[in-house]
């Protein structure tokens, strides 16, 4: 009786064991990776605001919200807006020079089609934010869409404009 | 060692796992646009490939029957995982490109496939020269893909940021349908035309 048990739970304990080695491991690679993941997504976030804010000197993080410092003073603010585009999530990073104004934007991930949808992704679409007031970030209002990329261009807008609104509701006026 | 050998070169040429075997082709064809994506998508196949086949070669004598799709499944996703892991943390940049067809080299047939019908019935030393040859042959399909849709389909050519060479008219004028889904098949259909014509693929 005893030997028959064993042979019929054998299959049982193996896969259980097998899985227990695998997330053993698999915790083991987390621990290691884990702190570059987070450093590689601030080094991103930091490298493009540096790019928007020249006169940067530090950055702090507080509640998402980056606020980029001139010497102790604010010059400015930057956070992630994340859109549903037509080919998955488009993250977006929006600096504002104040809180009602936008300094520019980045695209920093989209899943968009190519040659179409990613042409929001360059120069042309991205450099219509600077200098606009949040409540203008519309397609009817300041903000021309890209022709074929309807939805990924609108996609952008209404992320850019109701995170925006959002974060300076946040700031305090 | 003759042995090792024929399993090492059979994944390049005779049982080309694309072009021979036609497995994997869902990230053959999605992952083909840009060089740079096929050098990155063949590390990972590569190395989970090895992982899983050394692995599961080495515990074939104690997984029974019944449970082994299981267990080949558990090996392979831990091997997906780490590479996961570990380009989201060390190239970002190939991790975003990627996308959704990193994790998805745990249902990749080859991976399976080989797991089922060579590591699971062979040494240890021979698994490994059959995961290196499939993975180096799957490789060189995808890079070989992703060349032509690359090049044609934007003009230009640039590995890991380095900018070889833009094609004159197709510079200004790229034919983009070729970077898109239709363009991985029409060009695996003509390359595989051209490869029986050329009698590097026979019909049996």
């Amino acid at each position: 009786m005893q030997p028959n048990i064993f042979k019929r739970l054998y299959p049982v304990i193996l896969v259980t064991f097998i899985v227990l080695v695998s997330a053993v491991l698999l915790s083991f690679t987390d621990d290691i990776t884990r702190g570059k993941i987070a450093e590689q997504e601030v080094a991103q976030v930091r490298g493009v605001l540096e790019e928007m804010f020249p006169n940067m000197t530090s950055l702090t993080l507080e509640n998402d919200i980056y606020t980029v410092l001139e010497n102790d003073t604010t010059i400015g603010y930057g956070f992630v807006a994340v859109g549903r585009g037509y080919g998955g999530e488009i993250s977006i990073l929006v600096g504002l020079e104040n809180k009602t104004t936008v300094k520019g934007i980045v695209i920093i991930s989209q899943d968009e089609t190519p040659g179409l949808g990613t042409r929001v992704a360059e120069e042309p679409f991205t450099s219509q934010f600077a200098g606009v007031d949040i409540d203008d970030v519309r397609l009817d209002g300041k903000i021309d869409a890209i022709t074929g990329s309807t939805i990924s261009s609108e996609a952008i807008v209404e992320a850019v404009r109701n995170a925006a609104l959002e974060k300076a509701e946040s700031l305090g006026e | 060692m003759s042995r090792f050998r024929k399993e090492l070169s059979k994944g390049l040429v005779a049982s080309n796992p694309i072009f021979i075997l036609f497995l994997g082709l869902c990230p053959a064809l999605a992952v083909s646009t840009s060089v740079d994506n096929a050098l990155g998508m063949t590390a990972g196949v590569l190395f989970v490939l090895l992982g899983s086949n050394i692995i599961i070669s080495a515990i074939k004598k104690i997984v029974p029957n019944m449970v082994r799709i299981p267990v080949f499944i558990v090996v392979i996703s831990t091997f997906v995982t780490v590479v996961s892991l570990v380009f989201q943390a060390y190239v970002p940049a190939l991790y975003a490109a990627l996308g959704i067809y990193l994790p998805l080299i745990t249902v990749n047939c080859i991976i399976l496939a080989r797991a089922e019908a060579f590591a699971s019935k062979n040494t240890i030393f021979n698994s490994i020269g059959d995961a290196i040859g499939m993975g180096l042959g799957f490789g060189a399909a995808l890079i070989i893909i992703s060349f032509f849709r690359e090049i044609l389909g934007t003009g230009s050519i640039s590995i890991f940021g380095t900018h070889l060479l833009t094609l004159p008219v197709l510079g200004e004028h790229p034919m983009a349908m070729l970077a898109l889904p239709p363009g991985a098949f029409l060009v695996i259909g003509l390359l595989l035309a051209l490869f029986r014509r050329m009698g590097v693929v026979r019909s049996e």
